[in-house]
This record gives structure tokens, C-alpha cells and sequence, in this order.
């Protein structure tokens, strides 16, 4: 018995010490700071599931505690045999009705919660053509909820917006407080879609049109609603912005949640959470590409040069361009928007890539805490990926295209060469 | 008929002695193997459930610590982020081979070393009813074991640069299954896993045999063998526990045996079941793997309950409270198993009906599972509660597999399980009813049973050692995971960046790995110290309660030198305490016991298993020969099997006298 005591002093200081470590709650992908109405749906119904076991464990954690300590064999030289009693039925149907009646009151909110998420909301204010300023739409888009196209490949994602007619990849932007209906698609095998934060996942499976909706932050009106907020329209719209501004506007991580083979672990997602006016100069900036080739030539000119004389394009970024597009077979699967000649679908659009916080696919991130790019990091991740790019992402297929001929560049670019690619690349901006 | 024939050629009364004993001619005209003084023939024709049981915890506790050293790699890895101790495949690889292990080749071969052992003894049987098959069960499972960790040769010759795959999974280097262990299509076609996957395929496959074979087994054991007044109603509930759990493995297991052949054929044959090009579903896994899968979790739990069940009454000298619904909510767990495989599956857009349904049909899952609970502690109440090794288990269990059950009612409410789903919640989850569940009973029942298999006594005080590394261990390892998940951290990677407030939960899940194994290893200690041990256990060393504590520790031979007659529940207890119309009859037989011939042939049949899983995994690695070497393996199989038909059951009468306790 003393044994027993020394063991459960010890495991109940390591219990809490570990308690005591892991406060912080709300971390990057943490499910605990819910910013969506289908993320906080999901961690109120989480909680009640741990108010209701927190009960029983109370109730028959304390009862179990009281009957091993109550009933040990004090070893008081009693050694007569305790009444054989085989059960009560009375106690064990009370016991099951109140086992029933707890998880009723689980039950109920889970059946609203199951239709809450997997609705898409259709309301007149949610279809893409209430608030969608930026540009005309097909009647048939306006009339559809504003939809992105998330696609898995092994390690990466692919970002379509088939009503605007954009692609990008690894970083989506989205606008605050309005629902998406994400398309989810895989091309090779199953991966799953989590972006904590925002919602809980759904897998991507091949053969099959998996979707879900998430929305960060809530609509005006709901938010209205949720904070009993009172005055006028305009106060009402300028309070709206503040919250969003204060809580929801942010650089959101997400990642592949259901395992996809080598590189499961490095393929990760982010989502840029805007508002209305920045998502529409992103659309558009998308949407145009890169209108100009380097050092504001246009494209005809240089593809010219590039044909014709190559020799004449010099400067790093020039030549960085001419291995992209020549030796080092970069357009074969890459697109760069804009860029007639570099409209390969096997790899990540790389329009605006220099943009982005991170590159493949969340592994190798350049964010400074301001929100900007820190560009010396960035440089050195390009540089890392094209040189290293198996060691980064074991298995993938950059690598494994040897018989396309990217092997054979192993020996082929130099790391000056190497650099220069990057430079390029980090010229798309 | 011939059974009857033979029984008569042995006079009765000549023989009462083993040692008197000569082995027979079998009717293929071949001396028997019986009575050898030659241990190793001894063991390996054994038909003795006994002997088998014990084999298959000597396999199973070996493939324990295989496991366990697989997951102390694993959580290395993930001490710190972004750590390269091993690569990615290498990772994937050992997660998917510390989950089979841990199913297939630890903790059911532990269940099953239990049910042999205890099921004849507890209903107070001579063996089970097929001896034979009994044996080829076990070896069955030793070559299904074999093949699913054959790949780890491959992969070190792979390493040093002596083999590579041509032929179908040309390219590939994975020769250790790296698919996870529930295997989901697509990733398990040629097109993205190599050879590992094709041990997968034939080593669960030989192991699904192996299952099939003992279940059937134990059903018409318990059903057909019961000592005479060993009515339904007074099996020990670890025997309830089995006979239920075989049910389940006998429909549960013919899903997974028809989803992997499909798996076979798509890889091996270029079928479509699976393959989106060709108009497959990769979802049908899912659905057949988990119609299996969850069930086979209560085939894996309910024995663990069952010797909690015995060990509980024992201890608290008491008679298990609610007995009949002990019984029937096992029965309402296995039946109830079967209905809520979706639940796995809740982020594969099941739509909402189906998944409003799995959702209410698994929280009603937890009403039985609960009711076994409150019977437990009801068990306790007024009891006088004894803390030896056996009884401090069984009450950690009923703690931890209580924690683990939580999580469960979490995992339920389908919109919370989209967070927690695939995220280290899951793992915390499984872990504690695996661990502070099964794995707590397993070793509970090893400190209760190894007594009566091994006839010696546990020495000192290691055991409460043991207790604390095991469950402070498991805790420190398995909580903080719950929170990893809730903090957003997938399972199944091989690492992970910095930042995300993932650190310090893994670096001490890690710790908490560490103390547990080494818990594990002072239980390998302990029993080795019991195997050397002087202090004999005595028939009864717990004052327990059910039939097998009546014999001797170990058990002769043949069990009981009388078949007892059963006048009550917990048959021993009321043979000690109970008035005398309760106490144990003797069937009196004139015929004497009547024993079975041991026989080479179940292990000759199952050893055509490896050629036939090896020959075919090894020709999709494109090794020359092997399509041959299958056949081979399937004739060996056919021979086998055709010869123990053709042998005869033999069998012979033994005369024991009944030694006074």
C-alpha cells in the first residue's frame, strides 16, 4: 500500500507538471482558436464532448477511486469471506439510462453540427454574384457559390478558381468572411484538406468529387448578430472591418492530413486570408501574369533574342530565364502566366511565385513576422530546392523524372547556373 | 466412426503411466511423434493446447518488443523537429510495420496464447476439439509472421546495394511495407509502392488463415466441449469473451481476406478493383477494410476485458457484479462492432444520412462499453480488495481503458472528428485503450496465469515496478498527444517544422516512450525471474474462482485426471466455499482420458505458406524463379493437408490417477 501511495503521488506531479508545460493554446494550426464558423462548430461540439466525459470522469472516476480505497483488505486480520452478492439489476438499468441521456445531450447538437458543415450555404447573400465587384461573371457563376478548386498531387496542391479563371498553387488567398465551396480533387492517391484554423478536413480521393465549404471569419451579419451589435449601417460596416482587421485577416496553415506516401509530412498548404479590394488586385494581378519579360521587354522581343540570338541576353536574370525555359527543361511542367512559352501542367503555376511566403509546398518558408518576404532567405531556399530538391522532398517527382532528362542536370547546372534560376524566380513579382 | 473403431483396439486400464507409452503406426504406415523424449520433435508435433498456448506468448511477446522497438525509433525521430535521424521511407515504413506488428503479431497471438491455455481448462475440457488444426494454427501464424517481415532482409541488401526490383514493381525500393497498416487504395498499387506491400498482402492474408482456423476451433470447443453441467451461463467470462471474439473474427475476417485478394489481383494481375484508370474505387477498400477493422478492434479488446473480468472477482473476493450483462454487453459490442465501421471514415464525404448514422450508432457503442465498466467497479464494491501484481493491472486497466473511451465519445461526434481525425488525437486515443486497455489485461493476465502454465511463483516486488513504468509511462507518452492533435499535428509524418508549438509535446512524448519501454522490460525481467524461480505456485496460489485453478500448476497432460461435473458459476469458488450440493462432481470413465496423437503435418501444411507468400512477393520484385517457388509453396500446402487426412486421427486412452491436493 505505501508502494501505491508513493506511485500515485509520483504519477499524479507528473501529470500535472505536463499539464503546467503545455499551455499555450493557440498556436499556428491550433483547432482551440477557431476563426470560421465551421472550425468553431466543430470546437463547441469538441467541448461539449468534454464537458460530458469530464462528468463521467468526475462521477465514475470518484466512485472507482472511493470502492478500491474503501474496500482494500485493511489487513486487519479479517479474513472472512464478504458477501457474495452477483449484481442489481435496478442499479444497472439506471446506469444505462443515464448513459443514454448523456449522450443525447451529445447527440443532439452533433446531428445540427453534421448538416450545419456539409451545407454549402446557398443564400441569396452567399452566392458569388452578391458581393463579387470585381469584373463580370457568367450568369450561371454569379449564381453558384464562389468556388476554389483545391487538387492534390504527391507533395503538393493545386489552388484553381474556376469562376475567375486563376491557378495557383501551396498559397491560397481567399477573402475574409465569405463562404467557399472548395472542389476536392486528386490526381494520384488520397490526401485530405485541413486547414485547422478554418475547418476540420475532408479527403481528396481520386476517382471521386469530395467538397466542403469553410469561410474565415464570420459574415457581417452573423457577426452582427453574434456581438448584439447596434447603430447604424455604416458604424455597423466600419465595426465589422475592425474585427475583421483584429482577428481574422492572417496567413492561416494548413496541411495534408491523411498519409500520401514519402513526403507526406512536407506537404503542407497556407492560406492567405484578405480582404475584399486585396483579393481582387490579387485576382487581377493573376489573372494578367507577367505581362512583360525581364527588364520590361515584352515577350516577342525577347523570345526573338532568345531564338535567334541568345548570346545577346545577358545579366543574371536574362540568363536565369534562358535556363528556364531552355537547358534545365523548368517549362516543361511549370506555367508562368504571361509567359506564352511556359505553360507546363505536370508541376505548380509558378505565376507571382517570388510572392509567396514559402516554396514546396510549405517546407521552405521566407516569412518575415511583418507579413513580407524575406528575400536573402528566399534566394537560399531557391537555391536549396533546385540543388537538393530530393533531399527536401524525398520521392517527388522533380526528382524522379529522370527519364524526361532532368537527372542528367545533376552534373549539368552549376550552382552559378543554379543561382541564376533563382534569381529569375525571384524576379517573378 | 473410426474414432470409436481405434478407441477400442486400447484395452482400457493398461496403461497409467506416459512413460509406459509407445507411439503407433499411422495408417500412412509412419511411426507417430508422439511421446518423444526428443524435445524439439516434442514441441514442434505438439497438439497439446498447453504447449501451443505458451508458444504463441513466447512468439507474441517476442513480436511485442519487435513493435515496441519500432515505435521507440519512431519517437526518436520526432524528438526534436526536423530531425534526419532516418529518412522518410525508412519512417513510413516503420509505422506501418509497428502498427501490423502490434495487431496481427503481438496482441492477437497474445489473446490467442490466453484463449488456449485457459478455454479447455475453464470449461473443463481434455484439449480443445481439434488439436490438429490447433497446431496448424499456430505454425500458420509463425509463417504469416515470417513473410510480412521478410522484407526487412531485402532492405538491408537493398541498403548495401546487392538487390533492386525489376519486373512488375521495377524502381521501386520499398521492400518493408510503407502503406500504413490499414493499406488505403490507391497508394497500394504498383504504380506507388514496391514489394513491401505484396509481403503485406500475403502475410495478413496467411495470417487471416491462421485466425479463421483457430476460431472455428475455439466456437466448437466451447460450444461442444463443456464439462458436464458447465451450462452457458456458468462459463468463466473469459471464456464467454473468446467464444464471442471468435464469432467476430469468423465474420469479420472474410472482408479483409476478399479485399486483399482483389488487392492481389490488381497488383499480380493487372485487375481493376482499386485503380481509378481502369474504373476502380479506391473508397471499396476503405469500406471492406473497416468492416473488418473495427470489428477487429473488439476482437483484440474483449479478451483483455475478459481477464479483467476474471481477475477483478478474484481479487476482490467477490462474484463479478451483473454477470449475465457482463456476457450479454460483450455480445452487444461484438454485434454492435460490426455497424459502425464508418466511423473511420467520417472525412471521406460519406454525406450527411451516413454519417449522421455512424455517428449515433457509435455513440451507442459506448452504452455497453460503459455498462462493462460500472460492473467492475460494482464487482469492487463491498469486496475485500487484495493488491497483488495481477490486481493492480486490472484496476490501472479500468482507469486507463476508461480514458481511452473518452476519447472515443469524442471521436463520435462526426463535425469534432473532422479536427481530430488522421491527427495525433487519433494516436492518444487508440494508444490508451491499446496500451492502458489491452496491453495492461495482457500483462495482468500473465502476472495471474503464469503461475498455473509454469507451476512456479512470482519472486520480490518487481511487479509494482513494473505497474509504475508501464502506466506512468503510457501517460506521459500518450496525453500530451491529444493535445498535439488538437494543435493541429498529423500522424503519419516523418517530421515536422518548428513553430508550430509541436516541440515540447513531442520531445516529452518521447521521454514518456522511453519510460514505458523500459516498464516493458522489467516485465520481460519479472517473468524470466519467475521462469527461474524455486517457490512453487501450487494449484490455487490466488484462492480463485473458476475451474482451471482445480488442477494441477502446470496442468498435466491431460488436464483433469476426472472429468469434473459443474454444479455452479465460478465452479471452484463453490467447490471451496459453497454448500455441498455446489461443490465439483467426477465423471467416473471407464474408458480412461482419451488422448491425441501428436503430428508433423499441420506444421508441414503451414510451412508451404512461405514458399507460397515469399515466391509471389518475390516475383513482383522481379526475382527469377519465383512464380515456380509459389507453385511449390501451393503443393506443399496440398500434400500436407492431404497426408494429416490420410494419417488417421490416432489418439490413444491415458488412466491417471487423481492426485490428492
Amino acid at each position: 500500500m505505501k508502494k501505491f501511495k508513493v506511485f500515485c503521488v509520483w504519477f499524479m506531479g507528473l501529470l500535472s507538471l505536463l499539464l503546467i508545460s503545455g499551455c499555450n493554446l493557440n498556436t499556428r494550426m491550433s483547432t482551440f482558436t477557431a476563426k470560421g464558423p465551421v472550425a468553431e462548430t466543430q470546437l463547441d461540439l469538441f467541448m461539449l464532448t468534454v464537458w460530458v466525459t469530464g462528468f463521467i470522469f468526475l462521477a465514475v472516476g470518484g466512485v472507482y477511486v472511493y470502492v478500491v480505497i474503501r474496500f482494500r483488505d485493511k489487513k486487519d486480520g479479517d479474513d472472512s469471506i464478504p458477501s457474495q452478492g452477483h449484481g442489481n439489476p435496478l442499479v444497472e438499468l439506471g446506469l444505462i439510462g443515464v448513459s443514454i441521456l448523456l449522450l443525447v445531450i451529445i447527440a443532439v447538437p452533433t446531428l445540427q453540427g453534421i448538416w450545419y458543415t456539409h451545407e454549402t450555404p446557398n443564400d441569396e447573400s452567399s452566392l458569388l454574384g452578391s458581393w463579387y465587384t470585381n469584373g463580370d461573371l457568367s450568369e450561371a457563376d454569379a449564381k453558384e457559390p464562389f468556388i476554389i478548386r483545391a487538387i492534390g498531387y504527391q507533395w503538393w496542391w493545386e489552388f484553381e478558381y474556376p469562376q475567375l479563371g486563376i491557378t495557383t498553387a501551396n498559397e491560397m488567398v481567399m477573402p475574409a468572411g465569405r463562404p467557399i465551396h472548395i472542389e476536392l480533387r486528386s490526381v494520384d492517391v488520397i490526401h485530405s484538406f485541413w486547414l485547422p484554423k478554418i475547418a476540420g478536413k475532408v479527403d481528396l480521393i481520386p476517382g471521386r468529387s469530395n467538397s466542403m465549404w469553410i469561410q474565415a471569419g464570420d459574415t457581417i451579419d452573423a457577426w452582427a448578430k453574434k456581438v448584439e451589435f447596434e447603430g447604424t449601417d455604416n458604424e455597423r460596416q466600419v465595426a465589422y472591418e475592425q474585427y475583421l482587421e483584429d482577428e481574422i485577416y492572417d496567413y492561416y496553415y494548413g496541411q495534408c492530413a491523411e498519409y500520401c506516401g514519402d513526403s507526406h509530412a512536407r506537404m503542407l498548404f497556407r492560406a492567405h486570408v484578405v480582404n475584399d479590394e486585396n483579393f481582387y488586385a490579387w485576382v487581377n494581378r493573376m489573372k494578367e501574369g507577367h505581362t512583360q519579360a525581364p527588364e520590361g521587354m515584352s515577350w516577342e522581343d525577347w523570345y526573338a533574342l532568345y531564338d535567334e540570338t541568345p548570346e545577346e541576353l545577358t545579366g543574371d536574370i536574362h540568363e536565369g530565364l534562358k535556363l528556364f525555359m531552355g537547358r534545365a527543361l523548368c517549362a516543361t511542367c511549370h506555367a508562368v502566366e504571361g509567359n506564352p512559352r511556359a505553360v507546363g501542367v505536370a508541376g505548380p503555376n509558378l505565376t507571382y511565385l517570388a510572392e509567396r511566403h514559402s516554396i514546396a509546398a510549405g517546407w521552405l518558408n521566407h516569412r518575415n513576422d511583418d507579413n513580407t518576404v524575406d528575400s536573402e532567405a528566399q534566394l537560399a531556399n531557391f537555391n536549396k530546392w533546385i540543388k537538393h530538391t530530393d533531399e527536401v522532398k524525398p520521392g517527388n517527382l522533380m526528382w524522379k523524372a529522370k527519364g524526361a532528362g532532368i537527372g542528367e542536370l545533376d552534373p549539368l547546372l552549376n550552382d552559378e547556373e543554379i543561382r541564376k534560376i533563382s534569381l529569375y524566380l525571384q524576379s517573378l513579382q | 466412426m473410426s474414432t470409436t473403431n481405434r478407441t477400442e483396439v486400447i484395452q482400457p486400464g493398461v496403461h497409467n503411466d506416459l512413460a509406459d507409452l509407445k507411439p503407433e503406426i499411422s495408417d500412412l504406415g509412419l511411426k507417430r511423434p508422439d511421446h518423444s523424449k526428443n524435445v524439439f520433435i516434442d514441441w514442434l508435433t505438439t497438439v497439446d493446447h498447453k504447449k501451443i498456448g505458451m508458444m504463441y506468448g513466447a512468439m507474441a511477446l517476442f513480436f511485442l518488443l519487435v513493435g515496441g522497438l519500432e515505435a521507440l525509433i519512431i519517437r526518436t525521430q520526432l524528438a526534436v523537429p526536423e530531425n534526419d535521424l532516418i529518412s522518410a521511407q525508412r519512417y513510413n515504413q516503420l509505422f506501418t510495420m509497428h502498427g501490423t506488428t502490434m495487431i496481427f503479431l503481438a496482441i492477437m497471438p497474445l489473446n490467442a496464447a490466453f484463449f488456449n491455455f485457459l478455454v479447455p481448462l475453464q470449461i473443463g475440457a481434455r484439449d480443445v476439439a481439434f488439436p490438429r488444426i490447433n497446431a496448424f494454427s499456430l505454425w500458420a501464424f509463425v509463417a504469416g509472421a515470417l513473410v510480412i517481415n521478410f522484407g526487412w532482409i531485402l532492405q538491408a541488401l537493398e541498403m548495401f546495394g546487392l538487390f533492386t526490383a525489376s519486373g512488375a514493381t521495377a524502381g521501386k525500393n520499398d521492400f518493408v511495407p510503407a502503406m500504413g497498416w490499414f493499406g488505403y487504395a490507391p497508394i497500394t498499387s504498383t504504380e506507388f509502392t514496391g514489394a513491401g506491400t505484396d509481403f503485406w498482402i500475403m502475410g495478413l492474408q496467411i495470417l487471416g488463415v491462421a485466425s479463421l482456423s483457430a476460431s472455428l476451433n475455439f466456437i466448437v470447443t466451447i460450444i461442444n466441449m463443456r464439462a458436464p453441467g458447465m451450462k452457458m451461463m456458468r462459463l468463466p467470462v473469459f471464456t464467454w469473451m473468446t467464444l464471442i471474439v471468435s464469432l467476430l473474427i469468423i465474420f469479420a475476417f472474410p472482408a479483409i481476406t476478399v479485399a486483399l485478394i482483389q488487392l492481389m489481383f490488381d497488383r499480380v494481375f493487372g485487375t481493376n478493383f482499386f485503380s481509378v484508370a481502369g474504373g476502380g474505387q479506391p473508397i471499396l477498400w476503405q469500406h471492406l477494410f473497416w468492416i473488418f477493422g473495427h470489428p477487429e478492434v473488439y476482437i483484440l479488446v474483449l479478451p483483455a476485458m475478459g481477464i479483467v473480468s476474471e481477475v477483478l472477482p478474484t481479487f476482490a473476493r467477490k462474484p463479478l457484479f451483473g454477470y449475465a450483462i457482463v456476457v450479454f454487453s460483450g455480445a452487444v459490442i461484438g454485434f454492435l462492432g460490426f455497424a459502425v465501421w464508418s466511423h473511420h471514415m467520417f472525412t471521406t464525404g460519406l454525406g450527411k444520412i451516413a454519417t449522421a448514422a455512424f455517428s449515433l450508432l457509435t455513440m451507442a457503442i459506448a452504452v455497453p462499453t460503459g455498462v462493462k465498466i460500472f460492473n467492475w467497479v460494482g464487482t469492487l464494491w463491498g469486496g475485500r480488495i487484495r493488491f497483488h501484481a495481477p490486481m493492480i493491472f486490472a484496476i490501472g486497466f479500468v482507469w486507463m481503458f476508461m480514458m481511452g473511451g473518452f476519447s472515443g465519445i469524442m471521436h463520435s461526434s462526426a463535425p469534432a472528428d473532422a479536427q481530430q481525425q488522421d491527427s495525433y488525437f487519433v494516436i492518444a486515443h487508440f494508444h490508451y485503450v491499446a496500451i492502458g486497455g489491452i496491453l495492461l489485461a495482457i500483462i495482468s493476465g500473465i502476472y495471474y496465469w503464469l503461475p498455473k502454465m509454469i507451476g512456479k511463483m512470482w519472486q520480490g516486488n518487481l511487479n509494482i515496478w513494473v505497474g509504475i513504468f508501464t502506466v506512468v509511462g503510457l501517460n506521459i507518452t500518450f496525453f500530451p498527444m491529444h493535445f498535439l492533435g488538437l494543435l493541429g499535428q498529423p500522424r503519419r509524418t516523418h517530421t515536422y517544422l518548428s513553430g508550430f508549438g509541436w516541440e515540447s509535446y513531442n520531445m516529452v512524448c518521447t521521454i514518456g516512450s522511453y519510460i514505458l519501454a523500459f516498464g516493458v522490460l522489467l516485465l520481460v525481467v519479472d517473468i524470466v525471474r519467475c521462469f527461474r524461480s524455486k517457490q512453487l505456485a501450487g494449484d490455487d496460489p490466488w484462492d480463485a474462482r473458476t475451474l482451471e485453478w482445480a488442477t494441477n500448476s502446470p496442468p498435466k497432460v491431460y488436464n483433469f485426471a476426472a472429468t469434473p461435473v459443474i454444479n455452479a458459476r465460478d465452479a471452484y469458488w463453490a467447490d471451496k466455499y459453497g454448500p455441498e450440493n455446489r461443490k465439483l462432481g467426477e465423471v467416473d470413465e471407464k474408458h480412461g482420458i482419451h488422448m491425441p496423437s501428436q503430428s508433423w503435418m499441420p506444421m508441414i501444411a503451414s510451412a508451404g505458406f512461405i514458399p507460397l507468400g515469399l515466391g509471389l512477393s518475390l516475383m513482383q520484385a522481379g526475382v527469377p524463379f519465383m512464380g515456380y517457388v509459389t507453385i511449390l509453396g501451393l503443393v506443399i500446402i496440398t500434400l500436407g493437408i492431404s497426408l494429416w487426412a490420410l494419417e488417421g486421427p490416432g489418439g490413444y486412452h491415458l488412466h491417471p490417477k487423481k492426485e490428492t491436493n
